[in-house]
């Protein structure tokens, strides 16, 4: 089912180890460092769930606010007007997201959308979603949604604060990049690749890319449900202008962009970096010059983006075999 | 047996009749060649008997069945498969990646990495399994073209201008790998421009020119022909 670099990865005494310190850190981060860490964690895994669709598929899709709105908005609503205890809420919006998801899917296919026309569709999804629960009170409405206290009952989908939030992401994290590993060594993976660089070849040498697309936008926005409740229960307030409106997609497209499209750890990487970038420098300057920290932020993403376009993984990659052979590039990485 | 058959396709694309009322067979084992002068409508009648156009009247038969309509990829994976004339590229993938994904259609992931790996060093390409397809060199890409076909364990093969482009020293390499496959018992059918080529390799043609079939027959016969003559050379200006 899925090929050798699946397990060579999950056999890897690096994943672990690095699983395994970062899972200490609640223990010695204060709780400012650790809320950083975990909202990191919440990009990557939103990060990596959407490059299964954007990067692997190559189809930008703007539609993945709709998802995490869903995740976050529908299960707290649920809960708070019908009592559903917010792991069944979970698993009916994951099971909404995945549908909305497949449908998006083959609406591009159907009506064979070129790329910018998917983005603009994905884009007027998203936004007719933010419009839906902007005016719906049923789920908040502009006002939002107030979860009870996290008092730490697991069956409850509480997970006692900062420490098991942090753990819950990460763990969430890690599960999506290994899915993202999986996909990427699975026949899946191939296909969605020939499908990106070229659907037309792809189709002459057996791909079914309608049958593919639906996968890979179903799988991304099941996933990307299940992270949109989890942030949710962390940030306790269901906020509908940071959880369904298409400027956290933006954000996450930027974080894979800039880490590497395409590649399992890419989004992973560029979340990392840039979510405690972005907030140290909101909390270091936001103060003192009103809008300096976002233009630093953005000339930061500017000149990465310009001085390695497929982003900070290849670059590392090159770095760390550079060091590890301490001799020539035997192959350069491609750039066409 | 016939194996393909094409029975009486039109194809008009707004007023321009690409393809008029064209039939012929292709029998199990053979290597049929199509000739005929630039547009005549050969990469045209490849699309449509692939599945990527459908015909505006007559139909597609495979293995006794009706294939018009059905899609390019159902027809790979029923053992029809095409190559493209305009050689595709792949941005981001490696040469081993691409047809890899070709051997998926009916391997395991595992084997399928082993089986492309294998059919790459068969063309001549065993050295460069971790190139970009975009760097190959154009003969390269041609038997990539070539490998991505072969990878999906056709049954038959419609071979689109694999040798345009590459000089008659060059042609020796796709043109003893196609012989091999067809002795391996799949079916070729050959879009070719180069007539040396075709002539040696064809157990049959079949001539188009404005989309109309107006040859048949073995290339000895074909040459001969005068219509295939005209169509090629001019008529004749002495009366």
């Amino acid at each position: 089912m899925i090929g050798k670099g699946f397990y060579q990865t999950l056999a890897s005494p690096w994943l672990w180890g690095v699983l395994a310190v970062a899972a200490c850190l609640p223990l010695v981060l204060n709780s400012y460092h650790l809320h950083l860490l975990t909202l990191a964690l919440v990009y990557v895994a939103l990060a990596s769930a959407w490059n299964i669709v954007g990067g692997m598929a190559g189809q930008i899709s703007l539609a993945h606010s709709l998802f995490i709105g869903t995740g976050a908005m529908l299960s707290t609503a649920l809960l708070l007007k019908f009592g559903i205890n917010m792991w069944a809420g979970l698993v009916i919006a994951a099971a909404i997201s995945g549908a909305l998801g497949a449908m998006i899917a083959w609406i591009d296919f159907r009506f064979q959308l070129g790329h910018l026309s998917f983005v603009l569709i994905t884009l007027a999804f998203a936004e007719m979603g933010a419009i839906i629960v902007e005016g719906w009170e049923f789920l908040g409405g502009a006002s939002g949604l107030l979860l009870p206290r996290d008092t730490g009952d697991l069956l409850a989908f509480q997970f006692g604060g900062g420490h098991g939030a942090f753990w819950v992401m990460l763990g969430l994290a890690a599960i999506i990049v290994l899915v993202n590993v999986a996909i990427l060594n699975a026949p899946l993976g191939y296909y969605l690749r020939t499908i990106r660089d070229n659907e037309k070849a792809a189709q002459a040498i057996g791909v079914n890319v309608l049958r593919h697309k639906i996968t890979a936008m179903t799988i991304s926005a099941v996933l990307t449900s299940i992270v949109g409740t989890c942030y949710v229960r962390y940030l306790t307030f269901a906020d509908p202008y940071l959880l369904a409106t298409p400027t956290i997609t933006i954000e996450i497209v930027l974080f894979a962009t800039v880490g590497g499209l395409g590649r399992p750890f890419g989004p992973a990487l560029g979340a990392l970096l840039l979510v405690p970038l972005g907030e140290v420098l909101r909390g270091q300057l936001g103060g003192a010059v009103p809008g300096l920290h976002y233009f630093i932020y953005g000339v930061v993403v500017i000149v990465v983006i310009l001085a390695t376009p497929r982003g900070l993984l290849p670059l590392a990659e090159r770095a760390w075999r550079g060091l590890r052979r301490r001799g020539p590039e035997p192959r350069p990485a491609s750039v066409s | 047996m016939a194996l393909l058959e094409v029975d009486n396709i039109s194809k008009r694309f707004g007023g321009l009749l690409a393809l008029n009322d064209v039939s012929f067979s292709v029998e199990k084992g053979e290597i049929l060649g199509i000739i005929g002068p630039n547009g005549a409508g050969k990469t045209t009648l490849f699309s449509v008997i692939s599945g990527f156009a459908p015909p505006s009247s007559g139909e597609v038969r495979f293995d006794g069945q009706r294939i018009t309509g059905i899609s390019p990829d159902r027809l790979t994976r029923r053992g029809l498969v095409r190559s493209f004339q305009l050689v595709q590229t792949f941005a981001d993938m490696t040469t081993l990646e691409v047809v890899t994904t070709a051997a998926l259609t009916r391997r395991p992931i595992r084997e399928a990495i082993d089986y492309a790996a294998a059919v790459l060093t068969r063309v001549g390409l065993g050295g460069k399994l971790d190139e970009t397809p975009a760097t190959l060199s154009l003969q390269d890409k041609k038997l990539l073209e070539v490998a991505k076909c072969v990878a999906t364990d056709p049954q038959c093969i419609l071979l689109d201008e694999v040798m345009a482009g590459l000089t008659m020293a060059e042609t020796e390499a796709p043109m003893q790998i196609i012989r091999e496959l067809n002795q391996s018992g799949v079916t070729i059918v050959m879009v070719e421009h180069v007539m040396p080529v075709i002539m040696r390799m064809a157990t049959r043609m079949v001539v188009i020119n404005f989309g109309e079939k107006i040859g048949e027959g073995t290339p000895d016969e074909i040459i001969k022909d005068q219509r295939v003559i005209d169509a090629y050379f001019g008529e004749h200006l002495d009366a």
